[in-house]
């Protein structure tokens, strides 16, 4: 799902380069509100957590293995604007320094996967988890906002690609939307089973779960 | 641990690693704009980016074969994403494929070039002179100074995991194991971010990063 470059055509990745750039600024003022001085030693720490957490190939079927995209996990532990900015900071570090995703579609890339995809999903999240409530309501949230989460970072993706002269939309969106409907159980997996092994352990590091939040 | 990933051509020395960091960054980013927003069919412009990149590539002393193998290992992704566009596009569909692959190798060499060239620390001081803000700056250097001690703590806790799990078990546990470990990973990440922060508090930490060569 990082778009290199050379994939958008620049009527796509500058409307998004300047959507992501607005977006993450109003995230930071946002964040540090309430992290202050805290902010920067805690994103950096939280942004090398979610790239060494990509990093851990999982086995999938028939020797294929796949990993962690970690946009909803980060959303629902660290809240909305702290995730997508995490997200954006592991997306322009994998950018710069490996060539995963390019430069002119970093933009596109931060506003698919930090927006569409982490906050997106965290609005999922919280609906499900205010209807059901309790952990019951955290788990069950957790799971469809990563799924959901996918499938529509991946379809944003494929618009921008049709957007772009690239690839015809009616073919590029149900063919993205499908393959990443798979991806996208491992994913909702995986976020659940971190998400409950924190709750397990420390249920105050989940952000905004009950009144000991870990923000204060 | 090993780490050799990252900066491991940065510290020779030639021509090319001596130049200012925001000038090497201007060019490398340049070029990728070139390339991107090149006509389709221009070949020929294709052909003079490949051979100016190859001609810093050959200044820069850095093994050629390593530039390449990088490259090759991208070029996979790029080629997944693009392979379905000429079936559904008849018309130009080859001419829109091939542009798309040509113009995502050469970012790509002219990306893993200015890595390749400029260490990371210098990369971000040289960002931060083209006017990006400066906390995303902060946070990708505490990123990349954390980076290496959580990867070491997720290979250590995958050591212990195989050295624990001799019998083959089914996917599922295997996932189970591993996302526990991301947990694990989390909750130990979160509690050094909290020390990090209070020993930089305790050291006088207000807010502001100084550093030595300002």
């Amino acid at each position: 799902m990082h778009i290199p470059d050379g994939f958008l055509a620049a009527n796509t990745w500058v409307p998004a380069w300047i959507v992501s750039m607005g977006g993450l600024g109003y995230c930071i003022k946002r964040v540090s509100v309430f992290l202050k001085d805290k902010t920067v030693p805690l994103m950096g720490v939280m942004a090398a957590f979610i790239f060494a957490a990509q990093m851990l190939n999982f086995p999938v079927a028939a020797g294929t293995s796949g990993h962690l995209l970690g946009g909803v996990l980060a959303v629902v532990l660290l809240g909305p604007y702290a995730g997508a900015i995490v997200i954006a900071v592991v997306l322009a570090v994998q950018c710069l320094v490996f060539q995963d995703g390019g430069l002119t579609a970093l933009g596109a890339n931060i506003f698919n996967m930090s927006f569409i995809g982490a906050m997106g999903g965290y609005i999922i999240y919280n609906v499900i988890k205010n209807l059901i409530g309790g952990n019951k309501g955290i788990i069950i949230g957790t799971a469809a906002a990563a799924w959901a989460s996918v499938v529509l970072a991946s379809s944003a993706c494929a618009v921008e690609l049709a957007v772009s002269g690239t690839s015809p939309l009616r073919i590029a969106l149900p063919a993205m939307a499908l393959v990443h409907m798979l991806i996208g159980i491992g994913e909702a997996f995986i976020s659940v089973v971190v998400v409950s092994f924190v709750l397990k352990t420390r249920p105050d590091l989940i952000y905004n779960n009950g009144e000991e939040a870990a923000y204060e | 641990m090993n780490h050799s990933y990252i900066d491991k051509y940065a510290d020779l020395d030639s021509p090319i690693h001596r130049i200012h960091p925001r000038i090497k960054i201007i060019l490398f980013f340049g070029l990728v704009l070139c390339v991107t927003l090149t006509g389709r069919t221009a070949y020929l412009s294709f052909v003079i980016y490949g051979t100016v990149l190859f001609i810093i590539a050959v200044f820069s002393k850095i093994p050629l074969l390593a530039i390449f193998k990088k490259i090759l290992a991208v070029i996979p992704f790029v080629v997944l994403i693009a392979v379905f566009i000429p079936f559904f596009n008849k018309e130009n569909g080859w001419i829109v494929f091939s542009s798309i692959v040509i113009k995502a190798c050469l970012s790509i060499f002219s990306m893993t070039l200015l890595t390749s060239v400029t260490k990371f620390t210098s990369l971000l001081k040289g960002i931060e002179g083209l006017k990006v803000p400066k906390i995303f700056i902060m946070i990708m250097s505490f990123m990349y100074r954390y980076l290496f001690l959580l990867i070491g703590e997720l290979q250590r806790m995958q050591r212990a995991k195989e050295s624990r799990t001799l019998l083959k078990t089914n996917n599922l546990n295997v996932i189970k194991t591993l996302s526990n470990i991301i947990g694990v990973l989390f909750v130990r990440s979160y509690e050094r971010a909290e020390r990090v922060y209070l020993a930089m508090c305790s050291r006088g930490f207000d807010g502001e990063i100084r550093t030595l060569d300002e």
